[in-house]
């Protein structure tokens, strides 16, 4: 972890210190640089401001909404190709050409069937979510060592004992690899859905204060994206690890 | 009357369109308390007759009893079973994988715990009891499923090739390691290797089988005096019983 955290002191001395630099020594025009003090101070104030934070909710509660409708849906679909090899066969180049597929030229098919608003945003994001997650969970039923059934099957295991006791826990570490990147991938539809067409959200404000040159408010709502995401991210590869850490040499058992 | 009885035993896989005959017409019996092996080429179906006695696979024809009863699923409080890979559960801990077979039969945890700790003791690695298997090594990660193989107290433990993946010195160390054990719990042990000297070394019996389609081609009885040392491997007898269980599976091999 030493040298991790060493890493991301660097990184944010770095880009914090080269951007407060870049404003003191006025290197760039402070109208397309704004100093960071500046930009804090904004941000601050954005938090405090309940019209920006409603708009912060909705676009989180389309997320949520959307991760939570993707995730079990993808989990059994990658479980199901999983134990079906028939299935798997029939179905897996599907799901690799879908995911070659950039989602975003089907922004347009989504606003025009189902509208612009809450319902188009969270398909959006499932959409996005759906296809990683299914292809770690369907790898994630692979992983699972047959002799370890076999030996829990002789140690009297019932079926459901496998399902809950073997593949369960052997499954999670790539459960949780898919989640995170499902996560991350719901959040890029959702965002993206928001910043084409929309009426609230952050990625709207962002979109916003982009066209209209606003660049302490659009540098404000990018710091403050950033910093959420990755913190949703952080927190989910801290269970991922953690979780892994019985796996490190998991095949050599 | 045998622990195990084994009966006119066949097996055939489809392999594509072919069919294969891993075993034919299998018969033997296993006296209780018994230390009994079966030897025999890679391939010749050995695992298999061992994964119908486990209860894993059906025979297709002919059939299998343990302790009188005929086997057609697991019988966990009969059968321990080690595998030629420890198949420890990754993130559970040693004491824990040991405790496996009775946590799923719901076996309180202050029970479970005396007796696996006993059990670990007897595999020598009441030390180890936190570790996690990949803290473990090879040799170390086969004495805690030896003694999960005894969990349940079952009265036959099948092996299958458990030292295989071992080096030949901790191989030859968990050989005698494991006459020790078996000298103390009296269990009947069926065990299943290609090495001819492992057999010999290790058994009361041994039971020699054909390449594929896998038949029982010889039944040797083995006297020498126990508890045994290692030095008997160097022996004349031993020689020459080794030389006869390689010539009868060349025999059948030609």
């Amino acid at each position: 972890m030493g040298p991790a955290v060493a890493g991301y002191l660097t990184f944010a001395v770095v880009l914090f210190g080269g951007w407060e630099l870049v404003g003191r020594l006025a290197l760039v025009d402070a109208d397309l640089l704004p100093p960071l003090a500046e930009v804090s101070t904004l941000l601050w104030r954005f938090l405090q401001d309940p019209r920006f934070l409603a708009d912060l909710g909705v676009t989180a509660s389309e997320v949520a909404v959307a991760f939570l409708i993707a995730a079990p849906l993808a989990i059994s679909t990658g479980f199901l190709l999983g134990e079906r090899v028939h299935l798997a066969e029939a179905f897996n180049p599907v799901v690799h050409f879908v995911l070659a597929i950039p989602q975003s030229i089907f922004l347009p098919v989504f606003i025009l069937a189902f509208g612009i608003g809450f319902l188009e945003k969270v398909l959006f994001g499932i959409t996005h979510a759906y296809f990683v997650i299914v292809v770690n969970s369907f790898a994630a039923v692979r992983s699972i060592p047959p002799p370890l059934v076999s030996a829990a099957r002789v140690f009297g295991a019932t079926r459901t004992q496998v399902y809950t006791r073997i593949y369960l826990p052997a499954m999670l570490p790539l459960i949780l690899t898919g989640l995170r990147l499902g996560m991350i991938f719901c959040i890029i539809g959702v965002l993206l859905a928001e910043m084409y067409a929309s009426r609230r959200g952050i990625g709207r404000l962002i979109f916003t204060w982009g066209e209209g040159y606003q660049i302490p408010e659009l540098l404000a709502g990018i710091v403050l994206v950033s910093v959420l995401t990755i913190a949703v991210n952080e927190t989910m590869r801290f269970a991922e690890l953690r979780v892994g850490r019985f796996y490190a040499r998991a095949s050599a058992t | 009357m045998p622990i195990i009885e084994v009966s006119q035993l066949g097996k055939d896989f489809s392999a594509g369109r072919a069919l294969v005959r891993a075993l034919a017409d299998v018969s033997f019996a296993v006296e209780e308390g018994r230390f009994v092996t079966l030897v025999g080429p890679s391939g010749c179906g050995k695992s298999t007759l061992l994964q119908i006695l486990a209860g894993l696979i059906a025979a297709t024809s002919g059939e299998a009893r343990i302790d009188g009863e005929r086997i057609c699923a697991p019988l966990p409080n009969k059968i321990g079973m080690v595998f030629q890979d420890p198949t420890l559960l990754p993130w559970k801990t040693a004491l824990a994988n040991v405790e496996f077979p009775l946590d799923l039969r719901g076996v309180d945890r202050a029970a479970r715990r005396k007796r696996c700790s006993a059990l670990l003791e007897l595999v020598g690695l009441s030390e180890f009891a936190d570790h996690y298997p990949h803290e473990l090594s090879g040799g170390m990660r086969q004495r805690v499923a030896i003694a999960r193989g005894l969990a349940q107290d079952p009265r036959l433990i099948l092996m299958d090739e458990p030292f295989a993946a071992l080096d030949e010195q901790t191989r030859t160390r968990m050989g005698h390691d494991l006459l020790e054990i078996w000298e103390r719990t009296g269990k009947t042990v069926f065990f299943i290797t290609h090495s001819l000297t492992e057999a010999i070394y290790l058994s009361d019996v041994v039971l020699v089988m054909s390449p594929r389609p896998g038949r029982i081609i010889d039944t040797i009885a083995i006297d020498f005096p126990r508890p045994r040392e290692l030095d008997i491997i160097g022996s004349e007898a031993f020689g020459r019983i080794r030389n006869r269980i390689w010539h009868r599976i060349a025999q059948a091999q030609a």
